[in-house]
C-alpha cells in the first residue's frame, strides 16, 4: 500500500541529506517498525509521508506511492485532502500535540469535519463517540467535554490515535507516540495499536527507539542510520540474526532486566 | 463561575489598596492645606479653625474611611476653588474622554485583529519589507502630530470641523463633537493600532512554530483553517491582554489630543488643576484613573478565562 523509492530529503540549511535515498515498503495490514539512533532520519521519513515537512525549507526527491498514486508530485490541495482521511498521524507529545483551547471532542472529529462535509452534526459526532470507544477511553461522552490539559497523560495519546483513526485512514504514522508515556501506560497503547490493526487492518508506521517495544509490536522492522536504511527484514530475522553491525551493536544494547525501559 | 468571583473580590481589594494608597500619597504632598490656604497672613487661630472646618483635626485613618464612604455616596469633597460638587465639575469632561477612548478602542480592536492577521500572512513576501516600514512609521508619528496635521487637514482646509471649536458641550452641538472626537480618537489610535498589529503578527508567528499546528495540518487543515481555528484563538489571550493594557492607557494618552483638538476632556481638565494644585480634584481624578487601569485589567482577565479553559483554575496554568 505504502511504497517509498529512492525517498532524498535535505534541508536548506544542513550540508548532509536528512534522508539519504532510502526504499521502504508497507504491506496492507502491516505494522512496521522504524527504530535507529537520534537524528537518524526516523521522523524526517514520517514526516515526508504525512506532508508534514515544510516544503520551502527542504527538498524532497524520489517517490512516495501511496496506494499507487505519488505524493511528492501530488499537489498541495490533494494532499490536503489525504491527510487526516488516508493518513493518520500520532506524535510524541500528546499534550503538545493537541489545541489546548478546544475540547476534545471537536478535536477527535477534525478530520470528520474537513473530509466528511456529507455528515450531519450528530452523525459526526456518533463516528467520534465511536472512535473514543475504539481507543478504549472512559466515559468518551465525558472526555468529549473536557479540554486536553484535563486528561492524563496516557488519555490524551488515546484521544490522539482517536483523532487520527476517525476518518478510517488506511495508514497510521506512529512517530514515538509512547516514548512520553510511563511504562504501564505504554504496555497499554502497544496492546490497543496491535487491537486496533488486528480489528481494522490499518497499516502502521511506528516510530521507536525502543527495541523492545518493537518487538512486541510489529511483523517487520527497519534500522535506520545516519539517513540510511542499513537492515531490513521480519522481526525476528532480524532480531535473531542480524547481518549489520549497527543492528548487532543496537539489539546489544537492548537492556535485558525487565523494569523500566531505557529509551 | 467561582473564579469570576475570586477575580472580582480581588478587583475589590486592589481597588481599596490603590484608594488607600492615592489618600496616603495626598496626605504627604499636600502639606498643611489650611496654611496654604490662607497664607502667610493667617494667624494661628484661623488656621486651626480651618482645619477644624476641612475636617483635617480628625484622625488619618477616619478621613480616609470618611472620604472612601464618599466616594461611594457620589460626595467626592470639594475643590478648592470651585464650590461647585465635584462630580459635576469632573462628570462632563469624564464623560467626554470616555467617548474619546471608546471610538479609539473600537477603532484599534476592529482594524489590528483583521490587519494582524494580514500583517502575518505577508510574511516572507516582496511586501513585507513595507509592510514593516509602514508599521514603524506609524508607530514613530506622535499622535499630537498627527493631531496638528488632521486639524489642518481636515479642519482648515476641508472645513470638517472647526479647530479648537469644541462645543460648550455634547448636547449643544452633537454633530460638531462626535467630528472632533473621532479624528482625535483617530489620531489617538494610529500609533497603538500599529503597536497591537506587530504584536499579534509576532504572537501568531509564534503560535504557528506550536506542536498543534502540526497535528491541525496532518488532519488536512489548510492555511486558513489552520489560522482561523487553531491559531487565532490561542492569539487571542495575549491580545486581550495587549488591548486591557491599551484601554486602560488610552484615558491617560489621550491628554495631548485633548489639548491639540482643544476639546475639554479629563486630561486637559486634570492637566490644569495639577498646575493649580487644587489637591482634592486631583486626588479623585488620579483615583478615578487608577479604577480604571485596574477595571481593565480584572475584565481582560475575565475575558481570558472565557476563551482559556487553563486559566479558569485559579492561579497559574
Ligand atoms: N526543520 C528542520 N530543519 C533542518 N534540519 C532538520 C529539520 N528537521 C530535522 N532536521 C535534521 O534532520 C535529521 C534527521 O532528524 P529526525 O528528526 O528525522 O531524526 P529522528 O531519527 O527522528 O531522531 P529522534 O529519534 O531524535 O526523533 C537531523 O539531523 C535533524 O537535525
Ligand atoms: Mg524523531
Amino acid at each position: 500500500m505504502l511504497d517509498i523509492q529512492d525517498l532524498h530529503v535535505k534541508f536548506h540549511t544542513r550540508d548532509h541529506e536528512a534522508v539519504g535515498g532510502i526504499n521502504l515498503r508497507i504491506d496492507d495490514g502491516e505494522i512496521l517498525g522504524l527504530v535507529g539512533e537520534s537524528g537518524s532520519g526516523k521522523s524526517v521519513t514520517a514526516m515526508s509521508i504525512a506532508g508534514l515537512l515544510p516544503r520551502k525549507q527542504c527538498a524532497l526527491r524520489g517517490a512516495i506511492l501511496l496506494d499507487g498514486q505519488d505524493l511528492l508530485l501530488a499537489d498541495r490541495s490533494i494532499l490536503r485532502r489525504m491527510q487526516g482521511s488516508a493518513i493518520g498521524v500520532v506524535f510524541q507529545e500528546p499534550m503538545s500535540s493537541m489545541n489546548p483551547l478546544l475540547r476534545v471532542g471537536v478535536q477527535v472529529g477534525e478530520a470528520l469535519r474537513i473530509h466528511r462535509k456529507d455528515l450531519s452534526p450528530e452523525a459526526r459526532r456518533a463516528l467520534v463517540l465511536q472512535a473514543m470507544a475504539d481507543v478504549e477511553l472512559p466515559n468518551p461522552e465525558e472526555c468529549y467535554r473536557k479540554y486536553p490539559h484535563e486528561l492524563s497523560g496516557g488519555q490524551q495519546q488515546r484521544a490522539m490515535i482517536a483523532a487520527a483513526i476517525v476518518s478510517r485512514p488506511s495508514l497510521l504514522l506512529l512517530d514515538e507516540p509512547t516514548t512520553a508515556l510511563d511504562v504501564t501506560i505504554q504496555a497499554q497503547i502497544l496492546e490497543l495499536l496491535k487491537k486496533l490493526n488486528a480489528e481494522t487492518g490499518i497499516s502502521m508506521l511506528f516510530i521507536s527507539h525502543n527495541l523492545n517495544v518493537v518487538r512486541k509490536l510489529c511483523t517487520r522492522v527497519a534500522v535506520m542510520q545516519k539517513g540510511l536504511l542499513v537492515e531490513t527484514g521480519s522481526t525476528d530475522a532480524v532480531f535473531h540474526h542480524p547481518q549489520h553491525p549497527y543492528t548487532q551493536r543496537l539489539i546489544a544494547s537492548i537492556p535485558t532486566r525487565h523494569g523500566r525501559e531505557v529509551r | 463561575m467561582n473564579y469570576v468571583i475570586r477575580r472580582i473580590l480581588m478587583l475589590l481589594l486592589t481597588m481599596l489598596i490603590v484608594s488607600f494608597l492615592t489618600f496616603l500619597a495626598f496626605e504627604l504632598v499636600s502639606g498643611d492645606v489650611a496654611q496654604t490656604k490662607l497664607g502667610t497672613e493667617g494667624t494661628p487661630e484661623q488656621v486651626a479653625a480651618l482645619r477644624h472646618e476641612l475636617g483635617l483635626d480628625q484622625p488619618f485613618l477616619l478621613r480616609y474611611g470618611q472620604w472612601l464612604g464618599g466616594f461611594f455616596t457620589g460626595d467626592l469633597g470639594v475643590s478648592y476653588y470651585n464650590p461647585q460638587p465635584m462630580w459635576e465639575l469632573i462628570g462632563p469632561k469624564l464623560g467626554v474622554t470616555l467617548i474619546l477612548a471608546a471610538i479609539s478602542f473600537l477603532l484599534i480592536t476592529l482594524i489590528s485583529i483583521p490587519l494582524g492577521l494580514l500583517s502575518y500572512r505577508l510574511a516572507g513576501s516582496p511586501l513585507d519589507g513595507l509592510r514593516t516600514a509602514f508599521n514603524q512609521l506609524c508607530m514613530a508619528v506622535p499622535p499630537f502630530f498627527i493631531g496638528i496635521l488632521f486639524s489642518w487637514f481636515f479642519g482648515i482646509t476641508l472645513k470638517l470641523f472647526i479647530p479648537e471649536g469644541f462645543p460648550s458641550s455634547i448636547r449643544a452641538n452633537p454633530g460638531e463633537a462626535m467630528t472632533q472626537l473621532f479624528f482625535a480618537a483617530v489620531c489617538l489610535s494610529i500609533p497603538r493600532i500599529a503597536m497591537t498589529v506587530r504584536m499579534m503578527r509576532s504572537t501568531v508567528i509564534g503560535e504557528m512554530q506550536k506542536a498543534y499546528v502540526r497535528t491541525a495540518i496532518s488532519r488536512g487543515n489548510d492555511r486558513r483553517g489552520v489560522l482561523l481555528r487553531h491559531v487565532l484563538k490561542n492569539s487571542l489571550t495575549g491580545t486581550v491582554t495587549f488591548l486591557a493594557q491599551t484601554l486602560a492607557e488610552l484615558i491617560g494618552g489621550s491628554i495631548v489630543v485633548e489639548q491639540v483638538f482643544g476639546i475639554p476632556g479629563l486630561g486637559r481638565f486634570l492637566v490644569a488643576e495639577i498646575r493649580a494644585l487644587d489637591y482634592p480634584v486631583v486626588q479623585t481624578i488620579v483615583v478615578i484613573l487608577a479604577f480604571w487601569v485596574v477595571l481593565a485589567g480584572t475584565v481582560a482577565d475575565l475575558i481570558n478565562q472565557r476563551i482559556d479553559p487553563r486559566l479558569r483554575l485559579g492561579g497559574a496554568k
